[in-house]
Parts: C-alpha cells; structure tokens; sequence
C-alpha cells in the first residue's frame, strides 16, 4: 500500500499547524470569492501570485487549491439567493436553486448544494487519491513526443470541442500561444515579438493577463451593458436543514453528479459547464417528481452542485500527473508551480512527494472546513452579497492594478492591463472564450519546448509524434474530437431534415 | 429578441483586427535570427504557425461575419444599449491611476480609481465613495507593504510612514 502510505505522510504535511493555516485561509478565501459576482479563483490566484514568491510553496499551494475548489462551494450560494452565477459553474444550479429560494426554500437549497459539494469533493478526492500514482506510472514512460501530443489534445478540447464556436476558441488559443510567445526564447535567448521594448524582453505576466480579462475586461462589461437591472437578493427564511424527503431525493443525484463531473474534469476536456448541464438533464429525466422542475426541484440543485465540485477536483488529476491544465483556474496554477521553479507532473511524486501528498491530503481537511463554512455559517457569506454592485467592482479594481503594480513598480504594466481589459471587454462582447487565452500563454512554451527535444532527439524527423505508439493514440484521438463532433451534428440535422419529410 | 443584421460591423472588425495580428506575428518572426544550435527546430517555427494559425481563424471568422454573422452567438438584448459613458469614466479611472501612481502614491491613486469606478457604476454617494476608499486603500497599503512586503509608492506620504 505505497499510495496509502504516501497519503498518510501527507497528512503529517497537512495538519501541520502552519499549512493548516494556509489551508483554512484558502478555503475562506475560495468561498468569499464565490460568493462575490465578478470574483472568481483565477483572479485571485493571479493577483495573489506576487504576494506569495517568497513563501513556501507547499503552504502557498495549499491555499492556492483551497481558493479553487472552495470558490465552487460558495459560487452556489450566489447562484440560489441572487440567480446571478457566482461562478460559471454555477449557471445550471442558478436555476433550480433560485426558484427554490423564491418559494422560501432556500435553507435546503442551500443544504443540499453544500452536503453535495462535500460529498462529492471527498470522492473525487479519493479518486484522485487513488489515480494520481497510475497515471504518474503511465506518465513516467512518456518522452517529449508524447508530452508534445497530449499537450496538442488538451489545446484541441479546451478551444475547439467546448465553447459555442471552434472558431472562436482556436482565434483565443492562437492569441494566448502568441503572448506565451513574447519575450526571449527558453533554448536560443533570442527575443521574439519584443518589438525592441525593453519592458517585453521579459515576456508579458501571467497576472497581467489573467487580472486583465478577469477584473479589468470584466468590469468594463458589466458596467456597459449589464447595470441597469438591481439583482433581487432571496432572503434565507425558515430552516436550512433538509427534511427527510428531501435527503431521500438528494443523495442519488450527488452521486450521479460525481460520477458524470469527475471524469469530465480529469480527461483534458476541462471546464464544469458540460458535466452540470449533462447532470440537471438526467435528474430531469430521472425524477419522481417531473412537475417540480422549473418551479425549484432540489434534484435539480443537489446534481449540478455535486457534478462542479467533482470536476473541480477532477482537474488537478492532470494538472499533478502530467502538468496539463485545462481552466483557467489550473493554469494560472500551473504558473504558480513555475514561480517556484517546480513542473507539476510524474517527476514532482518523486521529487517533491512531501508537497504533492500534503496537497492531496489538504484538500480531505478542506472539504470539511468548507462543510462547516457553508452550511451553519452561511449567513455571513449572504452578508457579503448586500455589498453595492459600485463599491464592488471599484474595490475589484484596486486590487486589479494593485496586483499588476506590485510586480516591478511600472506604469507600463498598467497601460498593458488596460490593453489587455479591452480585449477581454471584446471577447464578453462578442462571446471569445477566455479560458484558452490562459491555457495557450502557459502551455504554449512548454508544448513548444516538448516539441523541440522530441525532434532534437528524432534528428528532425517528424513523424517520431507517428511513430511513438502512446503519441499516436493520443494524436488520433486529437483527430477524432475534432472533426467528430461537426460530422456528428451534420448527420443529426440531416436526419432532422430528413424525419418530417419522410412523414409527409 | 433582436434580429441580426446580415453583416456584423463589429464582428468583421475583429475578424480583420485577427488577420491583421497574425500577419504581424508572421512579418516580425522574420526578424528573429535563425540560429538552430543542437535541436533541429529554431525559434521561428512556431511563431510561423502561431501567426498563420491567428490569420486563418481571423479568415473564417470575416467570413462568418460577411455570411449572416458569427455562429451561435447568444443574442442578448442589453447589447443593444450599451451605456458608454460608463465605460468612458472606468477607463479614465484606470488611465489617470496609472498616469498619477508613481508621484501620487498608491493610496491617493487608488482611491480616485475607486470614486471613478462607483460613480461609473452609478453611484451618486462621491463622499461615501471616497471615505471608504481611504479606509480600503490604507489597509491594503499596509496589508501588502508591512504584511507581504511588497513596495509600493507612497506619494506625498513618504516619510511619514
């Protein structure tokens, strides 16, 4: 039993009273940030990156999950008492939650989504528990082609496969693979797209892209065209425990939501938007009580809020194993992994098994402090929610440029995150999606300096990504969920077309 | 619901805006030396591709926009007013923040960024707004100098902490 072991000493890390501190301050963080409109844990991370350089980057990086899978928590609270997402992974749980909350059963609502969230976090956690090492096993044979390919599928699912366009998603992928690109070059030191500033020769920061597009982009959206409307906050009458009726009708859909959340986390298809959609249509479908939904079904909440959870954890299995992220959130993760010099994926197990475990097992300890953060102590979190939109997103903002500022003191870091918050306001405008932005800027480099040493070692020869039979596979299925999908809807819609006629 | 216009403005722009990056990547990426030390790939290669990859999407994204628009764009109807004063006084809060930060302070700065960005959400309390930007720009002055120690310009406080 080496995995047991490992976590065990783990938890030696982990309840450490310093990075249980960390841990704590992470998970309270993480609900707060949910909770907020306009704050989610990859602004958070990203302006919190500066501060923690010196730090130790276990304790740094407990938090830093804590912020992340502890903002999925708190994003529900938003979604049921505000109908406004907290989080986008909350768009589904915003629906059924909020009609609950209009008919004075916000209490459960809330209960159902904060025992689910718990539920399903410490499953996928033992999951993950239970996959990091056979993946690590698996990961451990894999050369820079390989590496290469995996990162060209996970490129491919998080831009073209999700999203509402391929086109669109490709278009914000090319563009965060172009800014990865400025700066010098990692093998050859020459400079690339510098245009002779100075200032570039560094290459453009994570922060200032990620609080760009989060904060700045953001803020400029909502303030142009979302400002009108007040949001109508549900109040929090009667109980918040959940009767016995309405455990009987929750625990299944907790379960069936890990089960669809987890695994849509873990392959690199990132994102919880598909999993709690995919969730609430099967409760739909699978519901004793089918007049309920639309007017606040509690299975329409406990699915979704279980399925988010899941993926959220779900995504670290890539990201620890083979350095792969695939949200926004787990990149700019990743790139907190590098300001300390380490790359998450099978040689850190070995290397730095004290922090991957202590991490892992942090997050068992997180699951339950969010439990209690969420569930007896809601009521603070609602308080957060009556802070006015105008004090919010100006309090955003200081913190935005404070993070851009304070990584070397110059007012060229600001003008580029007001650049960068314009392209982020087109992108809301004009629904780009952001994520692959974050994705490309980090990975790229990292996909460019695989590709590199698979060819410096095939002598130039480049069907080595052929040729390797793991790069192979996975480059098929690259193929595959590329040009499968629009094959897919094609012959759907022809046989849509072709239904009423045949009737006719 | 809005009908859509059969050629989006906005939309061919930013199409154009795509192309015209990518061409760009392309043209500076011939300025980098080609110097192929021992891996066989230099460091053109993928500036090359990144910049076709950006035109291309630019290139079917105009085409999209010339051809009844963008594909399965969400039609909301808060796009049709936008209020761009609102954007004007956010943008003027975050240029003047960075034009004033390094003699100003960070305390003086932020708290004009704060007050313009409220009142560019609406808000009609300026004095509200500027008391309780002091107190937060303080506490984060002191939480990210003292507390996390990072240096921020302290403007006409230099010397009196």
């Amino acid at each position: 039993m080496d995995t047991f072991n490992a976590l065990l000493s783990g938890f030696a890390v982990a309840l450490s009273l310093q990075n249980l501190m960390w841990g704590f301050l992470g998970v309270t963080l993480g609900t707060a940030v949910g909770v907020l409109p306009g704050v989610g844990p990859a602004l958070t991370i990203a302006l919190l990156l500066p501060a923690t350089a010196k730090l130790d980057p276990t304790g740094a990086l407990i938090m830093f999950a804590g912020i992340y899978y502890g903002a999925m928590f708190g994003g529900s609270t938003t979604s049921i008492l505000l109908n406004t997402p907290g989080e986008s992974a909350t768009i589904v749980t915003a629906m059924e939650g909020n009609l609950m909350a209009k008919r004075g059963r916000a209490g459960p609502a809330l209960a159902t989504s904060a025992i689910g969230s718990f539920v399903a976090g410490t499953i996928a956690t033992i999951l993950l528990t239970v996959m990091a090492p056979v993946i690590v096993d698996l990961a451990l044979k894999f050369g820079p082609a390989e590496y290469f390919s995996v990162m060209v599928l996970a490129f491919t699912t998080v831009s073209a496969v999700l999203g509402a366009s391929p086109a669109r998603g490709l278009a914000s992928l090319f563009f965060g693979l172009m800014i990865g690109l400025i700066g010098l070059d990692s093998q050859t030191g020459q400079a690339r797209l510098a245009m002779g500033v100075p200032e570039l020769l560094d290459g453009i920061d994570v922060v200032v892209v990620a609080v760009g597009l989060f904060a700045v982009g953001e803020t400029l959206y909502i303030a142009t065209y979302f400002n009108r409307e007040s949001d109508q906050l549900e109040k929090m009458k009667g109980t918040i425990w959940m009767s016995r009726s309405d455990w009987k009708r929750s625990w299944k859909p907790w379960l069936r939501g890990t089960a669809l959340g987890f695994p849509f986390g873990t392959i690199p298809a990132g994102g919880a938007e598909i999993p709690t959609f995919l969730s609430y249509a099967i409760e739909k479908k699978l519901t004793k009580h089918p007049e309920e939904f639309g007017k606040g079904a509690i299975e329409g909440v406990a699915g979704p809020e279980a399925a988010n959870n899941a993926s959220a954890t779900g995504t670290l299995v890539p990201l620890l194993t083979l350095g792969l992220p695939t949200t926004a959130t787990a990149a700019i993760i990743l790139a907190a992994f590098q300001q300390w010099g380490l790359q998450p994926g099978p040689l850190l197990f070995e290397t730095q098994p004290a922090l991957i475990w202590g991490l892992i097992a942090s997050m068992y300890i997180g699951n339950v402090i969010l439990l209690i953060l969420n569930l007896p102590l809601v009521g603070i979190w609602v308080k957060l929610l009556e802070i006015p939109r105008p004090l919010l997103y100006a309090g955003i903002l200081i913190f935005a440029t404070l993070g851009a500022y304070g990584l070397r003191n110059s007012w060229f870091d600001l003008a580029l995150l007001y650049v960068v918050g314009l392209i982020g306001f087109l992108m809301r405008r004009y629904d780009i999606p952001v994520a692959p932005v974050l994705v490309g800027m980090i990975l790229g480099p990292l996909a460019e300096q695989q590709f590199r040493r698979a060819l410096a070692i095939s002598q130039g020869d480049l069907t080595i990504f052929l040729r390797q039979p793991i790069s192979a596979t996975v480059l098929a299925i690259t193929a595959l969920v590329l040009i499968g999908p629009p094959i897919w809807r094609r012959m759907s819609a022809r046989r849509a077309a072709g239904a009423p006629a045949a009737k006719g | 619901m809005t009908t859509r216009a059969r050629i989006h403005p906005g939309e061919l722009a930013i199409s154009l805006g795509l192309v015209a990056l990518g061409s760009f990547v392309i043209y500076e990426t011939q300025n980098i030396a080609e110097t192929q030390g021992y891996a066989q790939i230099g460091p053109r290669l993928f500036p090359y591709l990144i910049g076709v990859g950006l035109a291309l999407c630019g290139a079917v994204l105009g085409w999209e926009a010339l051809s009844g628009g963008w594909r399965h764009v969400p039609l909301d109807d808060a796009h049709q007013e936008p209020d761009w004063m609102a954007f004007a006084i956010i943008s003027a809060g975050v240029i003047l923040h960075m034009v004033i930060i390094g003699w100003a302070g960070f305390i003086l700065a932020s708290i004009l960024l704060f007050v313009l960005v409220a009142r560019g959400f609406g808000s009609r309390k300026p004095v509200r707004d500027a008391i309780i930007a002091t107190i937060l720009a303080f506490v984060v002055f002191f939480l990210f100098t003292k507390g996390l120690g990072l240096t921020l310009p302290k403007g006409p406080f230099e010397g009196v902490f």
